[in-house]
């Protein structure tokens, strides 16, 4: 059942990121929609459906926006969805601030991380200057928690039971 | 201990993962069978969901459309508006071919191919990051499309054809990165290497020191670098900077807004550099 939300959360991604491309193509300077499967299932589920979810993203993003390096953004992903799915599972962040810290540094890390790996395969890289960088963090947080509060009123957390316990 | 234990089998897992993505990366850049393998599959699953994101946006598109042709004054004004663009766009060019024609008959006593082979697309949706910026076009392989062919609109040159599907190509825009076409301001020829810097304004490089550069002239490209035909509009100059060695760099305004492209012009073959079968010269005996 997992699987199959995830199948469905994905494609719903992609679908609306397709979208945004095609009639406000300018947003996706500063929002990445496909870092929301990987964010809701960090914060709602465990690090490993995480990370699988982001790589699974990742990879369809690379399919068809990225111009050469195909593999970049499913590697990127991956590791957010590690590094997110780990915090997630010791902190409680699905609350309000919680989405939005959440979204806000998957935004800005999922940049930072690309600029690594592109300069890492010989790609040119530019510098990102610091306001496009904010505009970026507070869009992607506010992005983030707001499709996360909508997830959230059609079903409920699926924390590993050790964590639920732990929360009282 | 469970979750010691967890926490090292995820570890182990993103090491896989990682690697085996890194893999892939450098295949992609090889340009191996592997990776275009499972590109191929990874679209194949996603086609359903890609489809439905075009359905959407089709939908939204129309509903503007129909908001929008309810002010008609506005339109009027609008499509006028467009068809100055455009003639203008076609004047400048036709005045840069006309001289290059004359050059070349001069010179070479040829002729120029003033129809190229082309093929219009429309835009499926557009990435437009600070590190990479593509759009997608529903023109492919099928229809004779193929990597490194120039794109162009009516305002000018947009980008190159970097890889092709089946049914769409990628098309990486001249204000990626990792973009560059060979440019010539208009007024005074002095040539250059126009280069894209993301979200930030395109710059041109390699500029020799003393080169007559004002704020205002106009960048069309040059032809030399095989890919953009002579003649297309890439921007003009908004600023001048210092001199460091021999060269200065300049910034402009691209000639075409990447945010606002909606159809295209594919060339299918390079303009302008071929002979009409009638003007090959005759074998020597």
């Amino acid at each position: 059942m997992i699987a199959l939300w995830a199948v469905l959360g994905i494609g719903l991604a992609l679908a609306f990121e397709l979208a945004l491309g095609r009639f406000a193509p300018a947003a996706t300077h500063y929002v990445a929609v496909m870092t929301l499967p990987l964010t809701t299932y960090a914060l709602r589920t465990s690090q490993r459906s995480s990370m699988v979810v982001g790589c699974a993203s990742g990879l369809l993003q690379d399919f068809w926006v990225e111009p050469r390096l195909f593999g970049l953004n499913g590697l990127v992903k991956t590791i957010l969805g590690w590094a997110l799915g780990g915090i997630g599972a010791r902190f409680d962040l699905n609350n309000f601030w919680g989405r939005f810290a959440s979204g806000a540094s998957v935004h800005l890390v999922d940049e930072g991380l690309q600029m690594m790996l592109r300069r890492m395969f010989g790609d040119a890289v530019v510098p990102v200057g610091l306001g496009a960088l904010a505009i970026r963090g507070v869009a992607g947080g506010l992005l983030t928690a707001g499709v996360l509060s909508i997830v959230g009123k059609f079903g409920t957390s699926r924390r590993p039971a050790r964590q639920k316990a732990r929360r009282g | 201990m469970a979750a010691v234990s967890s926490a090292r089998a995820n570890a182990l897992l993103l090491g896989v993962m990682s690697f085996a993505q890194l893999l892939l990366i450098a295949a992609s850049v090889r340009g191996s069978v592997a990776a275009s393998g499972t590109a191929a599959t990874v679209g194949a699953l996603s086609r359903p969901a890609a489809s439905a994101g075009q359905s959407v946006s089709g939908i939204v598109m129309n509903v503007a459309h129909f908001f929008e042709d309810l002010h008609s004054d506005d339109v009027a004004n609008v499509t006028l508006r467009r068809e100055v663009t455009r003639l203008s766009g076609e004047l400048d060019r036709t005045k840069e071919l006309a001289s290059e024609n004359e050059r070349l008959r001069r010179l070479l006593t040829m002729h120029e191919q003033l129809a190229p082979k082309s093929i219009g697309a429309s835009v499926v949706t557009a990435r437009l990051g600070s590190q990479s910026r593509v759009i997608l076009v529903d023109r492919g392989s099928t229809d004779g499309v193929r990597p490194d062919m120039a794109v162009v609109t009516w305002g000018g040159a947009i980008g190159r054809v970097v890889s092709v599907e089946k049914g769409f190509a990628r098309v990486r825009l001249l204000s990626d990165p990792n973009s560059g076409a060979s440019g010539v301001i208009a007024r005074s020829r002095a040539e250059g290497m126009v280069v894209g810097r993301g979200g930030e304004p395109m710059e041109m490089i390699y500029v020799p020191k003393y080169a007559d550069v004002a704020v205002g002239d106009r960048i069309i490209t040059s032809g030399l670098d095989g890919v953009f035909p002579r003649g297309f509009g890439l921007g003009r100059v908004t600023a001048v900077g210092e001199p460091i060695g021999a060269t200065k760099s300049i910034r402009l305004e691209p000639e075409v807004d990447d945010r606002s492209i909606e159809d295209v012009l594919i060339l299918l073959e390079p303009m302008g550099t071929q002979l009409l079968a009638g003007d090959e010269p005759e074998a020597r005996p």
